[in-house]
């Protein structure tokens, strides 16, 4: 199923090796000139203006509710507390863990859906194989919006009778386990693997599966950090969705536990506050230190949000 | 693209059966997900509109949950038709620049603009018919959305633009400049409006209205505020020489409440935009440029006359993919409303998630969602027509 929040997969201008480096010939690399100082200057206030709304919230999630009422910019003394108390009195150790079992679970069932089917539409034949593909695909066009109402009644088991997900951990996973983005990408991927590879693994009697597990997978290692990088964050900031399928904290998500802080915190700017950093802080982390791949998977992938 | 074949080899039947129960198989999971939860919503929301369903499935009733959204058959249809028309406009011109004699060129361009005029009335006409009888909650959604997306978009590509060929440059930091800008694209929209609840708050030494009591500009309501824009701006100048001005209606433009939803969209994607619009400058060939500066063209006129027109292919994509996006735009408004400002900043989205949730009228909410989702088709068509590529490349 689609988040409601991903943009409509659509063709993306074809942006190909163009990382966004640099390219040669213009000043000397990292050369610093005078001239360039408005660059700098218009650069930095782009900057500030990035960053001002994390500034904010780390430094209100720090002071004690007086400095959050009087508006200091900073925390005479950082309250370190305040995260301790979002932590445990306000439930955000459990939504914590819920939000990494449900990711860890979709990241898990779409890189196996996805490979095994991205694979079979590169490079297995059988009868139906470019129908089935574009018919997947199209599901990238529909909007979530469209999908959540009948979705919600599916999970309800009112369609086909499995019994009622609301508030249980398959609601929050299974539609999520498989996408046709993922696919697409694999199956890109995928097709331009050698086909001497797979005459060699034929003749030494390989079958798919072996080729696929002892050859494929270990050669696609970027494609699959990509896949689970976007697959990370659709799922950690999926909103609508959990709104709809948690009435009770069981299995509510860090997202969906912040919102309902919102109503209940009242004045308490700075739990708020703590809360937020805490369910930032873990895509902020994975950002850091795959950034690299990060920013050109989302960019080259044409997907939005 | 096409996949690569598998080489084809005398096989035995029993063998290539093999073959395709093993591909069968592999899809089978990924077929089985995407059927149930992606495919078949889209059939299930078309049988559920036909029927008065609020919780419990009622009676059928056809056609009615539409008469509802829509207000008018022939408004709908002269509204949808104009939108459609625009793609035949946009044939005819491009069609025009095809070769052909002067003369067809010159009566295929006069036909394109014509039929672009009457895409125009058509469309104008159909939604004041549209608006006589049909579900003003959802309606009036459209037109926020339409807001929305004309508020943020355009503002969007045109800092991101900035941004990055600023960062094209040699300069000190590109890494860093990319990964802060970026931030914000990642960060949970729930978080971020949390933020941005607390930043544009209408108490005086917040941060937004202290950064107006340095400009001198007396503090705002912001998420609380009704009043249209044009209000807030002009509302005391035209007071003050004598004209009472009553602001309201689509031109007066949305509240102040909503205005600063579309800030937050535009802190949100205007990284994003930078960053793929990095992707295309790295596109363009240094020679162009060489060419340029070699002919005496200064740097604004190498940007206006080769990075912008070069561009133009990613300008559009992105442009595309941002009204989508505003038209499925729901969490950061969800969080960001005030109870106070009503309805104020509810785009469609946020309209047929309170026909479902809060009117529970699941019908209705279908309905609306599939009339949603034809007007995103539209704009997905616009994309494909105008890239001059199958829609999903596939």
């Amino acid at each position: 199923m689609a988040s409601l929040e991903r943009r409509t997969a659509l063709p993306a201008p074809d942006l190909g090796s163009g990382s966004g480096a640099p390219a040669r010939g213009r000043a000397a690399p990292h050369e610093f000139r005078l001239a360039q100082l408005p660059v700098y200057f218009l650069l930095l206030l782009g900057a500030v203006v990035s960053f001002t709304p994390f500034f904010y919230m780390i430094s209100t999630s720090l002071m004690t509710l007086g400095e959050t009422i009087n508006r200091r910019l900073l925390p005479a003394t950082p309250q370190w507390v305040n995260y301790q108390r979002a932590w445990t009195e306000a439930d955000f150790a459990l939504y914590f863990r819920n939000s990494v079992v449900i990711t860890a679970v979709v990241i898990m069932g779409v890189l196996i859906t996805c490979t095994l089917a991205g694979y079979a539409f590169a490079r297995i034949e059988f009868p139906g194989r470019e129908a089935i593909f574009m018919v997947l695909l199209s599901t990238l066009m529909i909007p979530g919006t469209v999908t959540f109402i009948p979705n919600f009644l599916m999970v309800r088991g009112d369609v086909i009778p499995w019994g009622s997900w609301i508030n249980k951990l398959p609601a929050l996973t299974v539609p999520f386990l498989s996408t046709a983005f993922i696919i697409f990408l694999f199956r890109q991927f995928f097709a331009g693997i050698p086909d001497e590879l797979w005459d060699a693994a034929r003749i030494d009697g390989a079958g798919h599966l072996r080729f696929l597990t002892a050859v494929v997978i270990p050669m696609s290692r970027p494609v699959m950090m990509t896949a689970a990088l976007l697959t990370f964050v659709h799922t950690w900031n999926e909103f609508l969705w959990p709104l709809l399928v948690t009435t009770t904290p069981t299995w509510r998500p860090l997202g969906i536990g912040l919102y309902s802080f919102i109503s209940e915190a009242g004045p308490e700017t700075q739990l708020l506050m703590a809360g937020a950093v805490i369910t930032i802080l873990p895509i902020m982390v994975v950002y850091f230190f795959t950034q690299k791949q990060f920013t050109e998977g989302i960019a080259t992938s044409g997907l939005k949000g | 693209m096409s996949a690569r074949v598998v080489p084809e080899r005398q096989r035995v039947a029993r063998r290539t059966r093999r073959e395709w129960l093993t591909g069968y198989a592999f899809v089978a999971p990924a077929v089985i997900v995407i059927g149930i939860f992606g495919l078949f919503p889209i059939l299930y929301a078309l049988y559920m509109s036909l029927y008065s369903w609020r919780v419990r499935k009622g009676p059928f009733i056809g056609m009615e949950n539409y008469l509802r959204t829509v207000g008018d058959v022939r408004g709908a249809a002269a509204f949808f038709g104009g939108l459609l028309l625009v793609l035949v406009a946009h044939w005819l011109w491009t069609d025009a620049f095809r070769g052909g004699r002067r003369g067809t060129r010159l009566a295929l361009q006069a036909a394109g603009a014509l039929v672009l005029l009457g895409a125009g009335v058509s469309a104008a006409l159909g939604w004041r018919l549209m608006r006589l009888h049909g579900d003003r909650a959802f309606l009036q959604g459209l037109v926020r959305t339409v807001f929305y997306g004309f508020g943020s978009v355009p503002v969007q590509i045109v800092l991101a633009l900035v941004l990055a060929s600023l960062l094209y440059q040699r300069i000190r930091g590109h890494e860093f400049f990319r990964m802060l800008y970026f931030l914000p694209y990642v960060t949970p929209a729930v978080a971020g409006a949390a933020v941005f609840r607390a930043i544009f708050s209408p108490r005086r030494d917040f941060l937004a209205n202290t950064v107006l009591s340095w400009l001198h500009i007396p503090p705002q309501r912001w998420l609380f505020e009704t009043k249209p824009v044009t209000e807030i701006l002009f509302g005391g100048l035209l007071e003050r020489l004598g004209i009472h001005a009553s602001f309201s209606g689509f031109w007066a433009g949305p509240s102040l409440a909503l205005v600063t939803i579309i800030v937050f969209g535009i802190w949100t994607y205007t990284g994003y935009n930078a960053v793929i619009f990095l992707a295309g400058l790295g596109n363009i060939p240094r020679e162009l440029y060489e060419a340029a500066a070699i002919d005496g063209a200064n740097g604004p006129q190498q940007f206006r006359f080769i990075t912008v027109p070069l561009l133009s292919p990613v300008t559009f994509y992105l442009t595309v993919l941002g009204f989508i996006g505003t038209f499925q735009a729901f969490t950061q408004i969800y969080v960001m409303r005030q109870v106070a400002v009503r309805d104020a900043v509810d785009t469609a989205s946020v309209v047929i998630f309170d026909t479902f949730y809060k009117r529970n009228n699941w019908s209705l909410a279908a309905a609306q969602s599939v009339v949603l989702f034809a007007i995103i088709l539209i704009l997905t068509l616009y994309q494909s027509r105008f890239f001059g590529r199958s829609a999903l490349r596939g």
